[in-house]
């Protein structure tokens, strides 16, 4: 507890102070006036007071779940239930699923007055899921694929070169005699010319290797692509026959 | 932190002989845009012989010397040159010591450290050509007594003095963000000062990460990362590694560039299943809009950094990259350089007078050049062995850095325009893309 006084306690104080003053001071009255007589009341018929009673059934849910309000008014000619339901019916029922802990307030008005009456629903919150949860296993694996072979290209070039088409047919062959297997298109170029442009240069070459696939009626489902610039060489020397290895799209199955 | 305050300037007149009375306010004429002021610069004296003191002595005079060597805005005066003893103190200068024909000073730069409070460093730069009101600068510095806290008070003084008589703001209290593998096939965003020092990793993804770029208001970065599949852009605080959200766009998406009032982001993409083009958005990845449509990659965009009107990019578009530029809504597209070889990694002066970028100009080599936008004229500025790519401008105008495989491996360098005081900033892992801040507030 704090030293300081309470305003109730103040107050006492302040009385008892007062009451001593006027005692000991014995002022004069200056107003002597008689007593006014109590005030006259007519005798009307009482106008009987609204009662409501509002009760929720079950008073605590998990979320999602759903709660029966139900409320019943007497000599009243209007209610309404706050939050939500507005004005309803004098007596009824409804069913509410709120989504955290809430009291309804049921006001019943009518000639004799108003009359108010809660009722407190708990929800119970399941604890949020962790975030980054894993998700269910999916048995997937990106496998390198023997049967699927890469893709080269010219240098600064993205056309399918003609000596390519075969072992492309051959990667859609397997494509379609596979037909659970999704395959990611890798677009990768050499070490030469720039970084940024080989970004958009390893984009087209995988996209070129989609389009082909497409034509021969693999679904676009089943593909998708990546550009990896030159940032993943399958070879680290630097020469001609390098170069040439690391300018590819190379395929990648994954299968269901 | 450091604190700063002003120190107690004790009339410089009374030291000087034959002092007059009448209070000239003196605006040196020699401060406005000059460069090559020369400039002495004796050590700071330790006030005693505590030997860590010393040390941090050691760093202060160290650093402050590089910076303001490596400022561009003045030229130190070999201290071979000086008089002999200590100038910690205004009682110890001597004027005519300065300006001899041994030394030719035109401006004097000294002071003290002491260990209070941390570590306090009191400064004075003088114009030694006036006879009165000599005092340019008299300011107290104080920080932590470690090896940091000297730096910055270092950095912090030498930006003061290159403020005041080096003609332009100074970047010693700037930052490179940059891209570092330091594990093969590892590439994170690492921040460093502008001179290399006190590097650190902001990003931990075990992933690919390319392409950072500076918000205009260097609170953010964005950058693309290959952490959730195919690359794609992402923000965040270089100060608590906060992230933002900007849409993902699918497809390969890098190469993210801020408007200079920081409200939206051009990039390039191939999300809409053609070949990588430039897209604008807000800077939370909404209302994305597509630039260019042509059946060739676009890439690298940069935007017009004074107007905000135009954006520069590298095209395929007529066989070898090219740079372009265009205005912010796609239209207008002119090529900005009219000779062969592929030109690429356009960089926008702060100013908007010039275009940095690489050329690959009748050799195998990569160069960096300037562009004059005016003229037309392009100047080389780096020629070296291997390849020097992706330059960037200092807030300043006068320095850039690049990345350059002059030793074999990618490293980030940093330079004055005209090709002088080429610093090596980086040497652990291979590193590349630097992206240097604006001025720190």
């Amino acid at each position: 507890m704090t030293k300081t006084m309470l305003p109730s306690k103040i107050a006492l104080v302040l009385l008892l102070v007062s009451t001593l003053v006027a005692f000991s001071c014995r002022k004069p009255q200056v107003a002597t006036k008689p007593p006014a007589p109590p005030p006259v009341t007519t005798p009307t018929p009482p106008t009987p007071t609204p009662t409501i009673t509002l009760r929720a059934e079950p008073a605590t849910i998990e979320r999602g779940g759903s709660v029966t309000l139900q409320w019943e008014a007497r000599n009243a000619a209007t209610v309404s239930i706050t939050p939500g339901l507005g004005d309803v019916p004098v007596s009824g029922n409804r069913s509410v699923s709120p989504t955290s802990s809430v009291s309804y307030q049921a006001t019943a008005t009518g000639p004799g007055g108003t009359a108010t009456d809660v009722a407190r629903i708990t929800v119970n919150i399941p604890p949020a899921p962790t975030p980054d949860k894993p998700k269910p296993p999916v048995t997937s694996t990106t496998i390198d694929t023997p049967s699927l072979k890469d893709i080269l290209f010219e240098y600064d070039q993205a056309d399918i070169r003609a000596d390519m088409v075969a072992i492309l047919q051959g990667n859609a062959n397997w494509m379609k005699a596979n037909p659970n297997a999704r395959v990611t298109i890798q677009g990768h170029c050499d070490e030469r010319g720039s970084e940024e442009y080989n970004l958009g240069l390893g984009d087209r070459r995988a996209n070129a290797v989609k389009e082909y696939l497409l034509s021969q009626g693999i679904p676009a489902s089943r593909l998708s692509t990546v550009s990896y610039g030159e940032d993943m060489p399958s070879c680290r020397e630097q020469s001609e026959d390098c170069f040439a290895r690391n300018r590819r799209a190379h395929l990648l199955a994954e299968s269901r | 932190m450091i604190r700063r305050e002003f120190v107690f300037v004790f009339p410089a007149f009374l030291y000087a002989a034959g002092a007059r009375a009448s209070a000239q306010q003196i605006i040196t004429g020699t401060n406005k845009g000059a460069e090559g002021i020369k400039l002495a610069l004796p050590e700071f004296q330790p006030d005693s012989n505590d030997p860590k003191l010393a040390a941090l002595a050691a760093v202060f005079n160290k650093v402050l010397w590089d910076d303001l060597d490596y400022s561009g805005g003045v030229t130190l005066v070999s201290r071979s040159l000086y008089p002999l003893g200590r100038f910690s103190e205004p009682g110890q200068i001597k004027i005519d010591d300065w300006t001899s024909a041994a030394v030719q000073a035109q401006y004097l730069a000294f002071g003290n450290i002491r260990t209070q409070n941390g570590i306090s460093v009191e400064a004075r730069l003088w114009d030694l050509k006036v006879a009165q009101n000599r005092e340019v600068l008299g300011e107290r510095f104080r920080s932590d007594a470690t090896e940091e806290g000297a730096r910055l008070i270092a950095h912090r003084l030498a930006d003061a003095i290159i403020d005041r008589i080096g003609g332009k703001q100074g970047i010693a209290q700037t930052s490179i963000a940059h891209i570092s593998e330091r594990t093969p096939g590892v590439k994170e965003l690492f921040l460093m000062d502008y001179d290399g020092n006190n590097s650190h990793g902001l990003t931990t993804y075990r992933s690919i990460t390319l392409s950072p770029a500076w918000s205009p208001d260097g609170d953010k970065i964005a950058f693309a990362s290959y952490r959730r599949g195919g690359p794609d852009i992402e923000i965040l605080s270089p100060l608590d590694r906060r992230p933002y959200t900007f849409e993902r766009a699918g497809g390969t998406t890098s190469m993210p560039a801020w408007s200079p009032d920081g409200s939206k982001i051009a990039f390039s993409t191939s999300r809409d299943g053609s070949d990588m083009e430039i897209y604008t958005a807000d800077w939370n990845g909404k209302n994305m809009r597509r630039l260019t449509v042509n059946k060739a990659v676009d890439v690298s965009p940069v935007w017009n950094p004074r107007t905000g009107r135009e954006i520069a990019f590298t095209s395929g578009r007529s066989g070898t990259p090219q740079i372009y530029i265009m205005d912010a809504e796609g239209t207008n597209v002119r090529r900005l350089i009219d000779e062969g070889g592929d030109a690429v990694n356009p960089a926008w002066s702060p100013d908007g007078m010039r275009i940095a970028f690489a050329w690959q100009r009748g050799t195998s080599r990569f160069d960096i050049y300037i562009h004059e936008i005016a003229t037309g004229r392009n100047t080389q500025i780096t020629n070296n062995a291997g390849d020097n790519e992706k330059p960037t401008w200092a807030p300043d105008g006068r320095h850039v850095a690049f990345e350059s495989s002059r030793t074999g491996i990618k490293q980030i360098y940093s330079m004055i325009l005209d090709g002088t005081k080429v610093r090596q900033l980086t040497n652990t892992g291979k590193n590349t893309a630097p992206a240097w801040s604006g001025f720190m507030k």
